[in-house]
């Protein structure tokens, strides 16, 4: 058994086993750490230049012994500016009974070395208390903080007693960390029942890995040095994988060092837990007949079970219920396939066992597949933390090629999975324990936003027509999930928004038809009446018209030069534009702007604009076919939307009739 | 206003509070995983099951949910005891309405306590659900950066089942406190409509009472017992959040009840602003004798100093930047501020508290300085509002020594009784010694004089103290790049917000970012060669940017043609009004302001202007906007000049602000045409 999660888990068995360990609190009895003249004389760091304040020294020591557990945290920040005197306000959190905040000392070092002592006027600050939680906080300031000093503190964490919480070393932090030091003694368990702790470190280059010391506590340490502040950035991969840092995982099995052996194990066991919830042949049997008929293609069988599948009620998109409604309606976690299609509601999860079951009984070969979800964490097998596999998909072998299905998401078009289930590891499951897969990751032509639009351009430069805006695949899926529990009223706003979000300019529009919210076959398709007032401008007797009608959300992309971290994006997409401008009776179309065609491999921009007897035709694509790109590439995908941008902004001259575009 | 110039005076009760609800919103996720099971609930009561039947007014799509029947009941027991009792039923009448079965009850704790709280829903189908106190949660606001370091405001949460389209949900409480003040506001007009609303006040013996109305037309009190009222409205009309409203307050519906014991106002109350400045008086009292260490500080401070001007300009700039601001605010101590002494050896304090330092040192040099309470929005607090505990900040008025005539000093002015008054915010680090920034500007605030206080409306600046003033030469390729130079001065607001953002920076090379945002909002492909920061740290001198930068393929060829942008950087026009709904409230702009414009493009070689849009000239009185385009040879010179005058344009003005804001943003498309030299 794995044990790792936030809070507590309580062993009750093991009192008599901690009698033996040591029971010594160590706190820090030597106090504050001597003060050097070079951190009191430091007026910047070159490694973080400009910093308000860099950590000069921070201490992290837990011990784990499970009866006097507890964790000494020390910190030295050097203030220097007048900005980071903000870090003299601390809050230090901690569950009430859970990890108490014991031992709290703290100081200011002005710039010339003399002291201002702190009144130790700490305030407990009760943030949550419910029934059997208080989740406290302990607030504090620091006196006379002035750039050019130093302020410092320390303090325990008392954990309860016969608890195990979490243990992780987050090496980065909101600020340069010029030196840091951690230590672990991990709990041991009993003879009966001992427990092993392994540890997945993700270091800054020339960090050092902790090494188990071979005291009798076989301490775990690890120094590090000059970590660089972390710094939040669009588009970036979850902080999880960014952040300097090391996770710790308890287990009361033995070690199992050799991953492939590890991951075997699990795989039995996940394989086994799927198989007994699954293998209802008969039922399924049963009901796979009522869905599909024998003369139908496999494409087909396989699309009407997933149809039909996602047509149950999906409890894991509903809103969440109080207890008192969950009690009252008595729904209980069904205990097989048998049961979820009896009820006709499950989570999820469950619904894709369903489907696993369906097909099979339809005669496809399929495999139930734990992957894992990109949202908050990239998986590596290597760290052997089953918790990481924590999505379910169906593959299934349709005409010798794998196919994933995901009818648990709902909205999620046939063929599709949602994106954090794109492009990830995940282990397939059998009775030997598995095969490592990696899932499909869909094309930009998958999902797709298409606006075609129908204008007439007024003699005064208005822009009046009609607009059909078309999502497909995962830009369809988003939008109907994120809309799931909204009304016809509140769904025709944020349509509404969505495309003046579009549009750079002042624009009224409204939507004239119902779109299918419900659907995950069809793409989402709203159409609209729409007027951009003055979008034609006049200059003398020309009439200027910007061709980028839909370039808004390009705008403000990638502003600037400088970028840390590489680029993410939750899938590829595409944006198709198709436009027809009628003209005034009069006017004439004097030149257009040349074509664009800017293929970047990874990223696309087309632009044309062409005439049309009287009308104007423009035509524009925007495709983004990457999910990760390293910061090294950041310039140039930069220059691409720049050149989008500087696309979008060509004019059309035309030649108005006997008026002139007003302005 | 985001920065740290604005401190929260303790929380009544029943107040919307929406620091609060946001901040409760942020540990909203993790508590709900921690509501604990409650027991098998209860029928709901008769008076919430009497509002089923009740026949509603037909309400627009819009409507997220209305207010069948609140009930406040005040007792005052006596000046220290205080008891209320509240009934509140909604009907949920769309999804977006479900969020008012989650309910928040504010409360400052020790001074008040929730002693009973239940909760009820009548589902439209179904079994009634009931919650009750142990089922509640309290919450507190955690710290985030710039709030309260500590404060004592908490609040009772409450998850009410069912709380679905159709349902009926109603909840009951009852607080008793020890009022910090002997008043109380009956806030009637909400976010959501409300059919029928009721406020009873129950008074000892003797006792009286004064009621005024707010943003609503006076409704007498029918007598409900001895010394007992209930006021009563019905069919309000809700607000809908609009951008740049009028703040809440200033627009809500409401009844400010003070109370006062046989013999006129106890110390905790009063009937006017000249008793509330008196009340506030009192709580200065003997909070600004200067220590040793201070007396020390000022010698230093003004030792070299030789106008009294400087004198004050030395201890504003040491009030500003060597007193952090930290706001621990506990009991009264959201009121009443800490000791001078206290406040300066700790170098910290909050709004109250440096305005206290302040003072203090002032008077040491021998210049005399008051209190102003005021709240950090313009148009919460106005001529109309009765004295009543609406403030969220504190700055000084300082009474500027006799023959004084310093320009620097704009945000003074002329007391019939004290004289020449200087308004001064210690907490507003960015605002130099002289001005105050916008929203404090025509606003009005209570001035607490050793006499009492009276209610003054501060001055407003001139335009031309807020302002953008760009100057740009530039150079047309014929390959339409566009490269030159643009020196950038900014003056009040406009420069405190450009300080407050690099301030904040944390590195270095993220200095550039404001340029590059800036240049990002106008050209669709650039590269800085070069910039710097004029005066980032000197608050009195004007801020400035200066950079240089190229634009690709910023001259647009069009067959023989090249299209030009005249406007090439900043922008003026926003879109606020365009919405389809009607302006329901006033449009609210921070501060008066100026900006101008004036670039020159060196038009290529080769060609020469065939086309140029023509000027504008918009003038709304509320504000105007003014540009033009010429040629001189070769150059193709844009100026524009953009000004807010008035503070607010009322709602029948709205479609012309519309209006102004389109002719702007035509303005700012425009293009110049150039054409092959013939």
């Amino acid at each position: 058994m794995l044990l790792r999660r936030v809070g507590f888990v309580c062993f009750s068995a093991l009192y008599t086993v901690l009698a033996f360990t040591s029971l010594t609190v160590v706190s820090h009895a030597e106090g504050f750490r001597p003060v050097s003249p070079e951190e009191l004389k430091m007026t910047s760091e070159t490694l973080a230049p400009g910093a308000p304040a860099i950590i000069l020294y921070r201490q992290v020591d837990r011990d784990d012994n499970g009866l006097t557990s507890h964790e000494e945290n020390y910190i030295r920040i050097k203030i220097l500016t007048e900005e980071g005197r903000k870090y003299a306000d601390v809050e230090i959190p901690f569950v009430k009974g859970g990890n108490d905040v014991v031992h709290l000392h703290a100081r200011t070092i002005r710039p010339d070395g003399s002291i201002a002592e702190f009144d130790g006027n700490v305030f407990e600050k009760q943030i949550v208390k419910a029934r059997g939680l208080k989740y406290m906080a302990k607030t504090f300031t620091l006196p006379d903080v002035q750039a050019g000093g130093i302020i410092e503190y320390f303090y325990t964490y008392d954990f309860k007693e016969y608890s195990l919480y979490e243990s992780n070393w987050i090496l980065s932090q909101e600020l340069f960390t010029k030196s840091a030091s951690f230590s672990l003694k991990p709990y041991k368990g009993s003879l009966e029942n001992p427990f092993t702790v392994r540890w997945t470190p993700r270091l800054p280059t020339g960090t050092q890995p902790p090494k188990e010391g071979s005291d009798r506590d076989h301490t775990i340490r690890m120094e590090a040095q000059n970590i660089a502040a972390f710094q939040v950035e669009d588009f970036m991969p979850p902080e999880n994988e960014l952040k300097a840092r090391v996770d710790f995982v308890y287990s009361t099995e033995a070690f199992e060092p050799d991953a492939d052996k590890y991951w075997k194990k699990v795989g039995k066991k996940l394989n086994g837990q799927v198989e007994a919830f699954v293998s209802k042949k008969q039922a399924m049997d049963s009901a796979v007949g009522q869905i599909i008929s024998a003369n139908d293609s496999q494409e087909v069988k396989l699309h009407k079970i997933y149809d039909r599948v996602q047509q149950f009620r999906n409890t894991s998109y509903e809103i969440q219920k109080t207890e008192q409604e969950a009690k009252r309606e008595k729904e209980k976690e069904p205990a097989n396939v048998e049961e979820v299609w009896k009820r006709g509601y499950a989570s999820g999860n469950n619904l894709d066992w369903l489907f696993l079951g369906l097909v099979r009984a339809a005669g496809f070969e399929a495999y139930a597949v734990y992957v894992s979800d990109r949202r908050n964490y990239f998986f590596n097998a290597k760290t052997m933390d089953r918790n990481k596999l924590d999505a379910s998909v169906v593959l299934v072998k349709v005409n010798g090629k794998d196919a994933y299905f995901d009818p648990g998401a709902a909205f999620t078009p046939f063929g599709l999975l949602e994106w954090p289930e794109t492009g990830v590891p995940g282990l397939r499951l059998d009775k030997d324990g598995g095969t490592w897969i990696r899932s499909a990751l869909p094309l930009s032509s998958d999902s797709q936003i298409l606006r075609k639009a129908n204008l007439q351009l007024s003699q005064n430069g208005d822009l009046e027509g009609t607009l059909a805006v078309t999502f497909t695949g995962l830009e369809a899926m988003s939008r109907r999930v994120e809309q799931l529990h909204s009304d016809d009223i509140e769904k025709k706003k944020f349509l509404e928004e969505q495309v003046k979000e579009y549009i750079p300019a002042a624009v009224e529009l409204d939507l004239t038809n119902q779109p299918d919210w419900k659907s995950s076959s069809q793409p989402l398709v709203a159409e609209f009446k729409v007027k951009i007032p003055g979008w034609v401008s006049g200059a003398g007797h020309h009439a200027l018209m910007p061709v980028g009608i839909f370039s808004a959300p390009e705008k403000h992309i990638f502003e600037h030069a400088n970028r840390i971290h590489p680029l993410y994006f939750q899938y590829p997409f595409e944006k198709l534009d198709d436009v027809t401008i009628d003209l005034p009776l009069g006017w004439q179309i004097q030149t257009v702007p040349p074509p664009q065609d800017n293929d970047g491999h990874v990223v696309l921009y087309k632009l044309a604009v062409e005439k049309q007897g009287g009308a104007l035709h423009l035509s524009r694509k925007l495709t983004v076919d990457l999910v990760m790109l390293e910061s090294k590439y950041y310039p140039a995908l930069r220059n691409f939307f720049q050149v989008v941008r500087s696309g979008d902004e060509e004019q059309i001259v035309l030649q108005p009739g006997t008026a002139s575009a007003r302005n | 206003m985001k920065s740290k110039s604005s401190c929260n005076q303790g929380l009544p009760a029943r107040e919307t509070s929406r620091t609060l609800t946001l901040a409760c919103a942020m540990v909203f996720v993790c508590l709900m995983a921690y509501v604990p099971l409650a027991q098998a609930g209860g029928d709901a009561p008769l008076w919430m099951h009497s509002l089923t039947s009740a026949p509603l007014p037909a309400y627009d799509e819009k409507t997220n949910a209305v207010i069948l029947y609140s009930d406040i009941d005040v007792t005052v027991l006596s000046v220290s005891r205080v008891r209320t009792h509240v009934r509140m039923a909604y009907k949920i009448l769309r999804p977006d309405g479900r969020r008012r079965g989650e309910v928040f009850i504010p409360f400052n704790s020790p001074a008040q306590k929730v002693t009973s709280l239940h909760g009820w829903s009548i589902p439209a189908q179904g079994k009634d659900y009931e919650v009750k106190d142990k089922d509640a949660s309290e919450l507190a606001i955690p710290h985030v950066e710039g709030s309260d370091l500590i404060n004592d405001v908490r609040a009772k949460f409450l998850n009410i089942p069912a709380s679905n389209p159709g349902s009926i949900i109603g909840y009951e409480y009852e607080i008793e406190e020890q009022p910090l003040v002997l008043q109380d506001a009956w806030t009637f007009q909400e976010s959501d409509p409300v059919r029928e609303s009721h406020y009873s006040l129950q008074l000892p013996a003797s006792w009286e009472f004064k009621a005024t109305w707010l943003n609503h037309a006076e409704v007498k009190p029918t007598s409900s017992g001895v010394n007992s009222w209930q006021w009563s409205v019905n069919d309000v009309k809700e607000i809908r959040e609009e951008r740049e409203m009028p703040p809440f307050d200033g627009v809500a519906g409401r009844l400010i009840v003070s109370f006062f014991p046989p013999g006129g106002p106890a110390l905790n109350g009063f009937s006017d602003w000249n008793g509330m400045g008196k009340w506030y008086s009192n709580l200065v009292s003997g909070r600004m004798e200067a220590s040793p260490q201070m007396r020390q500080e000022v010698a230093t401070l003004t030792g070299t100093k030789n106008t009294s001007l400087e004198k004050m300009q030395a201890m504003a700039n040491f009030v500003q930047h060597n007193i952090r601001y930290v706001a621990i605010e506990l009991g009264i101590g959201g009121w009443q501020p800490h000791a001078a002494p206290e406040v300066f050896s700790h170098r910290y304090g909050d709004c109250k508290d440096k305005a206290t330092l302040m003072r203090s040192m002032l008077r040491e040099i021998g210049v005399d300085s008051y209190h102003v309470a005021i709240y950090t929005e313009r148009g919460a607090i106005t001529p109309e509002t009765p004295a009543h505990h609406g403030f969220n900040h504190v700055i000084t008025a300082i009474k500027l020594p006799d023959g004084l005539n310093d320009p620097s000093l704009v945000a003074v002015i002329q007391h019939p009784k004290l004289g020449k008054l200087l308004f001064f915010d210690p907490t507003d680090e960015l605002t130099p010694f002289g001005q105050i920034r916008g929203p404090l500007q025509a606003n009005y605030g209570l001035l607490v004089t050793p006499g009492g206080g009276e209610l003054i409306e501060l001055p407003q600046q001139a335009s031309s103290m807020n302002s953008i003033s760009r100057t740009a030469r530039l150079t047309l390729n014929a390959d339409g790049t566009l490269k030159g130079e643009v020196k950038e001065t900014r003056l009040g607001d406009r420069a405190a917000t450009e300080r407050e953002r690099l301030r904040t920076v944390t590195k270095d090379t993220d200095r550039i970012k404001p340029i590059e945002e800036l240049l990002a909002g106008s050209l669709a492909s650039f590269r800085i060669t070069g910039a710097s920061v004029i005066n980032q740290a000197k608050t009195d001198l004007p801020f400035g940017f200066n950079y240089a930068f190229e634009s690709p393929n910023y001259g647009k060829n069009a067959g023989s043609l090249m299209l030009v942008r005249p406007r090439v950087v900043g922008n003026e026009a926003v879109g606020l009004l365009e919405t389809k709904e009607p302006r329901q409230f006033p449009i609210e702009f921070e501060g008066p302001g100026r900006d101008t414009d004036t670039f020159e493009i060196t038009i290529p070689p080769g060609y020469v202007v065939d086309d140029i849009p023509p000027p504008v000239d918009a003038d709304y009185g509320f504000a105007s906007y003014h540009s033009k385009t010429v040629v001189t040879g070769n150059v193709v010179g844009y100026t524009r000049t953009f000004e807010v005058k008035e503070l607010s344009v009322p709602v029948n003005k709205a479609d012309d602000l519309k209006m102004f804001y389109r002719i702007i943003a035509t303005d700012e498309r425009n293009t110049v045409v150039l054409k092959p030299s013939p």
